[in-house]
């Protein structure tokens, strides 16, 4: 396993003096990744995941349990451990704003003891990899957001790191920026065998860039399987929608709520505990005069915000 | 070492990389400092001496002051920031790195105007000090302990931020400590003058080397040379038992 995380809890205490209260941010939680995987690491604010992975970075120390990241306990061996991993986090910065990125690089070189062709090479192959051998040249304080994260994201892989820690690298990134740095932490895990370990907010990071996904709210894991796994077991619900070769009055279809009708499309939403997506497309093929027709898993916003109010009531 | 002088490299060349800015800054320091000199030399023209001190001794803690605050102002000034930078949970692009973390943090940033007084430091021993080889090397050694000592004070001060969560202690002991080293520690009494000698080490940043200049005492130097490695030791303690209970922050920042 490259990491292995056994009753982790960490708590914080908050407010002042006599009035300070204890605030568990992490608690028992256990998991392990393998090396290779890609690991989104979801939550709403305040459910411990930048808690969770300051304790495998070793910035921060656990209360209790253990964890071992390619063997080494976080916290005990930082440093020893610093030099194997790469760390991203969207609200830090490892780059100088009044330098060019090149100019931190040459910093970053010489605290992982590169030599200058060591660093020449490397530099050179992510500004292929990254598209972005002129944007290391600018001083960063011109950079655009989305220019920016691919030099940091360029500075946390200068040393060839076995783990990637991504703490919600897409934040403030335009759609275009954040499609882009997906693409290019896929083609990293793809290309290099590096593990991902990625926390966000959006779902589309996600979506396409994890294989497994784990849960946590309130400071403890409640969900840790893969996407497709959790698309399919946490929605009952399918999507049909149906390109129609003329425009008609739809019938009703029993097991099937119409949500949306225009003279060339009807869309459905079908739930399976009640009547099974086959029985529904018979009926739809024999009612409706069908030029099209697909059947779509719901997005996962949706299975995440299932889950939470899940939690809620709960 | 090569991560340090790297980092400390990236770091001047970050405060260089606006030189009109940087040539403005130092400049306006150095008329300060000579504003802050001016006023002394005038001030003993009219009193003679006091308690001991004249012109010449002030020149010679002025040197001494300005020379080893600027290069600890100046060259490691996250020493004076350290408590902000704790409390901000602004240590993590540090943590992050296969460096000795609080040498790293202390060299990081290069404050420009702090250059200044160096600079000023330097050109006044020369200029108004009488640079004999005796004197040349109570001012650098002296300069030496009190940029130890100034470097410990502000590290185990800034390093209650860890324990306490805000620094307010770390900032008022920086004003506290520049205020004082500024005067001769002569012209304080009783326990006011032995806090100078404790808890706030004014006293050896600047008015012992000065008065060591015009006649040595080896006890006093000593107690310099002890001081200095009292807080060397304590800031380092504080510091290090200190990052044990940091906790890090989400804010927008930079070490």
């Amino acid at each position: 396993m490259t990491i292995e995380v056994e009753q982790l809890s960490k708590s914080f205490s908050t407010g002042r003096a006599k009035r300070r209260t204890l605030v568990e941010a992490v608690r028992d939680i256990s998991f392990s990744v393998e090396a290779g995987e890609r690991l989104a690491y979801i939550g709403p604010n305040g459910a411990g995941k930048s808690t969770s992975i300051k304790m495998l970075t070793g910035i921060l120390r656990p209360d209790s349990g253990a964890a071992s990241v390619l063997g080494i306990t976080p916290w005990t061996h930082r440093k020893q451990l610093a030099r194997r991993i790469g760390t991203l986090f969207g609200q830090r910065s490892q780059l100088w704003f009044e330098l060019t990125s090149l100019q931190s690089f040459r910093m970053l070189g010489a605290i992982f003891d590169m030599s200058d062709l060591q660093l020449a090479t490397r530099v050179g192959e992510l500004g292929e990899l990254l598209d972005a051998t002129e944007v290391f040249a600018m001083p960063v304080r011109n950079l655009s957001l989305g220019q920016r994260m691919r030099c940091e994201l360029a500075a946390c892989m200068l040393h060839e790191p076995e783990i990637l820690f991504l703490d919600e690298p897409t934040i403030g990134l335009d759609l275009l920026g954040k499609q882009l740095f997906r693409d290019l932490v896929i083609r990293l895990n793809e290309e290099r065998g590096t593990t991902i370990l990625l926390t966000s907010h959006d779902v589309a990071d996600i979506e396409s860039v994890a294989n497994r996904v784990i849960v946590i709210n309130h400071g403890s894991v409640i969900y840790d399987d893969d996407v497709e796994v959790m698309r399919r077991s946490l929605f009952t619900t399918k999507r049909v929608e149906v390109g129609l070769e003329r425009p008609v009055i739809v019938p009703e279809i029993a097991g099937a709520q119409l949500v949306e009708h225009t003279e060339t499309v009807a869309r459905f939403v079908v739930d399976t505990s009640k009547r099974s997506i086959r029985d529904v497309v018979d009926a739809i093929l024999e009612h409706l005069p069908v030029a099209d027709l697909s059947i779509v898993d719901p997005p996962l916003d949706e299975v995440i915000g299932a889950i939470y109010s899940q939690l809620a009531v709960e | 070492m090569r991560s340090l002088t790297a980092t400390m490299r990236s770091a001047f060349a970050e405060a260089w990389s606006n030189r009109s800015g940087f040539w403005l800054q130092v400049s306006i320091m150095i008329v300060n400092d000579l504003v802050w000199v001016v006023f002394w030399v005038l001030f003993f023209r009219e009193a003679g001496s006091v308690r001991g001190w004249d012109t010449q001794q002030v020149l010679m803690l002025q040197a001494i002051l300005t020379t080893g605050g600027g290069i600890v102002l100046g060259f490691f000034n996250n020493a004076r920031r350290l408590g902000q930078l704790a409390a901000d949970g602004a240590l993590d692009a540090t943590l992050v790195l296969p460096v000795p973390t609080l040498p790293h943090l202390l060299v990081r940033r290069v404050e420009t105007t702090n250059l200044g007084d160096l600079i000023f430091g330097v050109a006044l021993f020369v200029i108004g000090c009488d640079p004999t080889w005796s004197r040349i090397a109570i001012y650098l050694a002296g300069s030496l302990i009190s940029v130890i000592t100034l470097t410990g004070f502000l590290v185990a001060i800034g390093s209650l931020s860890f324990f306490f969560g805000r620094n307010e202690a770390g900032e008022l002991g920086f004003h506290a400590m520049v205020m004082f080293a500024m005067y001769p520690v002569d012209v304080f009494t009783g326990p006011g003058r032995a806090v100078l000698y404790s808890v706030i080490p004014a006293a050896f940043i600047a008015s012992v080397p000065a008065k060591l200049a015009e006649s040595f005492d080896l006890g006093m130097a000593l107690g310099m040379i002890g001081a200095a490695v009292v807080f060397a030791t304590v800031g380092y303690t504080m510091f290090t038992l200190g990052l044990r209970r940091y906790t890090s922050g989400s804010a927008w920042t930079r070490a």
